[in-house]
């Protein structure tokens, strides 16, 4: 306490000084805590959002189905689909996995149909249980029209490009439709456009995806299958960026069961959103280690300024017996003293910031950030990030003024005390 | 020279300063015994190695050759630690420039070195500190800070300082040089005041002779060499 006081007492006679390490201290703590914990809600919404928009975060396939860069366009051969009890199998582990916080069986094709004046249109086709195709389970949802029921027939639902923006298809109207069937032969069957599906994050006019969607039971029923199977199985993980380690088990998993199945990552047909995300960490990362770089430096070059003017203060208190480690602690301390008033004031702020935030919600209307954060985009706190954000601080805090400290301890009593 | 007890011994002591090519004999070849509870000044003029030898005693500076012996202990040998706990425990310090720390007041100047003293309790701190203010006359200014006070006064202060850890031996280098005539009078008498009632050893340097007059036993220095014992 007496050592705290004469800390104390100190800060306040430099009080400038005090100031400046303070406001940087401040500024650090408030833009590193604001930025991690937007950037973590940002990270997380991007990679739910693509990884749910598209294919899921991850794909159980056969292995010999060539995937990569083709956007989810693959193609398989009906020898290739994936049994009942292969599925089975697959979703029983994917469920006893607790980052995967879902899993769907789909089929996906390639068809054909024939829009207003009977022109030929090719589509990417994705058979899906409908019933969990919903707002809460996806950020897709039926712009217009009503939503396919499950095991519903000759109907289907098609991406916002085909039936809004190109005008191929009316919903409400019926057109011929050529799907495949279990053997790989063609089928024409006349279908209802009844819903369109909307990509309620994205910018319509970046994403043009010309897909279909069908009720997956409905689909099997319409084309003939007489055993439930699929091209592949949809995984969800509650964090898309676990991926790195939970993927490889799940390979390491498949390697060791028949038949010879792969995982695929969304990110290999979508590296261009991870490679955002990733941007966008790495631009705010920077601006933070700038800042804490700033930070560090202004500490020790006040420290030293302040161990310079105060060269006969820390001779008289080397004579009266102070050692070289307690002159080091009295500077520390000081340091860590005025970094760490002004790094609470700093979070403080930044957790009022963020409070206001998600209690308001950021309304975007601009594209990059629809496209970034989607609308209503409501950031939240991270206990893992608030950790690591204060322990920098508690690092930066101790050893910014440490190194000027040390020599303020080292510094010859003679000389010290000369100094006037 | 043997060692006194209890008492200071400095046996062959030389100090040699570097100045670019040139080498400065600051001490040459000291032997001397101060005997414990005396009242000594160490006189001679600008540069003659008064501050030095104060600062042999004091662990402030190294000797280049000889010994200190405090109560027959070579103080000079003993590791940082125990160099560290001698000065704490064993010595006061009087500066000639006051050397008070401007943030704290008279009462937290006069504290400042019982932080290190952890064997005290609070209360048992804050009665030395009373009492020692109290016997340098500056009770009624305990709340003020070095820069309301006068020179006399911040003087006062440092001799409380230098006393509040009850030291075997205080040095004070040039005590009175800073105070004019009356006051530097006052500071003497109040520091003769405690070596007779407590028994404390004071070593003071000064070239002023109303000062030496006063001491008890002189020790006159010249060019770093003894003149006079």
């Amino acid at each position: 306490m007496e050592r705290l006081s004469l800390c104390l007492r100190n800060l306040g006679r430099h009080a400038w000084r005090t100031r400046i390490i303070l406001l940087i201290a401040l500024l650090g703590a408030f833009l590193t805590f604001t930025f991690e914990n937007l950037v973590e809600d940002i990270s997380r919404k991007q990679s739910d959002m693509f990884g749910r928009a598209f294919s899921g975060h991850f794909l159980v396939v056969e292995k010999d189905i060539e995937t990569k860069n083709s956007f989810g366009f693959y193609f398989y051969k009906p020898e290739q689909m994936l049994n009942p009890e292969e599925v089975s199998a697959v979703r029983m582990f994917l469920a006893g996995l607790p980052e995967v916080s879902g899993t769907q069986e789909r089929i996906v094709f390639t068809g054909l149909y024939y829009g207003k004046k009977d022109a030929e249109h090719g589509f990417r086709g994705v058979a899906m249980d409908m019933k969990d195709f919903n707002r809460n389970f996806t950020d897709m949802y039926y712009a217009t029209g009503s939503p396919l029921g499950g095991g519903e027939q000759g109907a289907a639902a098609p991406s916002w490009y085909e039936y809004s923006r190109d005008k191929n298809l009316d919903i409400g109207a019926s057109y011929v439709f050529l799907l495949p069937n279990r053997e790989g032969e063609f089928v024409d069957r006349s279908i209802l456009a009844k819903g369109g599906i909307d990509y309620r994050s994205m910018p319509k006019e970046a994403i043009g995806l010309s897909s279909i969607f069908f009720d997956l039971a409905g689909f099997r029923a319409m084309v003939g299958y007489e055993e439930p199977l699929a091209s592949e199985v949809v995984g969800f993980l509650a964090d898309a960026r676990t991926s790195a380690h939970v993927l490889p088990r799940i390979q390491s998993w498949l390697d060791a069961h028949e038949p010879r199945l792969k995982v695929v990552s969304w990110r290999e047909y979508a590296p261009i959103f991870a490679e955002i995300v990733l941007g966008f960490d790495v631009a705010m990362k920077t601006v933070e280690t700038i800042l804490l770089a700033i930070c560090v430096l202004l500490v020790v070059k006040l420290t030293t300024f302040s161990l310079i003017e105060r060269y006969s203060e820390i001779g008289t208190m080397r004579a009266l017996g102070f050692s070289r480690s307690d002159i080091t602690l009295q500077f520390t301390l000081e340091g860590f003293l005025a970094i760490a008033a002004g790094a609470v004031a700093g979070f403080l702020l930044a957790a009022g910031a963020i409070g206001v935030l998600h209690a308001t919600g950021i309304q975007n209307s601009t594209t990059f950030w629809s496209y970034m954060i989607g609308n209503g985009f409501r950031p939240s706190f991270h206990s893992g990030k608030i950790i690591v954000v204060v322990g920098i601080f508690l690092a930066v805090a101790v050893l910014a003024p440490l190194f000027p400290a040390i020599r303020g301890g080292r510094l010859s009593i003679l000389r010290t005390l000369e100094k006037r | 020279m043997a060692a006194v007890r209890n008492g200071i011994t400095l046996t062959g002591l030389c100090k040699e300063y570097r100045l670019g090519k040139t080498t400065v004999r600051a001490l040459r070849n000291i032997d001397l015994e101060i005997k414990s509870g005396s009242f000594t000044c160490v006189a001679g003029p600008s540069g003659s190695g008064k501050t030095t030898l104060l600062n042999m005693i004091g662990l402030i500076d190294a000797p280049t050759s000889g010994t200190v012996h405090v109560a027959g202990e070579d103080i000079q040998g003993l590791p940082e630690k125990l160099r560290t706990r001698y000065r704490s425990r064993t010595l006061g310090f009087i500066f000639q420039s006051f050397n008070l720390l401007p943030v704290l007041d008279v009462f937290e100047n006069v504290h400042l070195p019982l932080i290190l003293h952890r064997e005290l309790s609070p209360s048992a701190k804050r009665e030395r500190v009373l009492e020692i203010v109290e016997a340098v006359g500056l009770g009624e200014h305990i709340r003020h800070k070095p820069f309301e006070l006068s020179g006399g006064q911040r003087q006062r202060v440092a001799i409380a300082r230098a006393l509040v850890t009850h030291p075997l031996i205080v040095l004070a280098d040039e005590p009175t040089a800073n105070l004019d005539s009356e006051t530097g009078a006052e500071v003497l008498a109040l520091m003769e005041g405690i070596n007779r009632d407590r028994g404390t050893t004071f070593i003071f340097s000064s070239h002023d002779p109303r000062v030496m007059e006063r001491a008890a036993r002189v020790i006159r220095l010249h060019d770093g060499g003894i003149e006079a014992a």
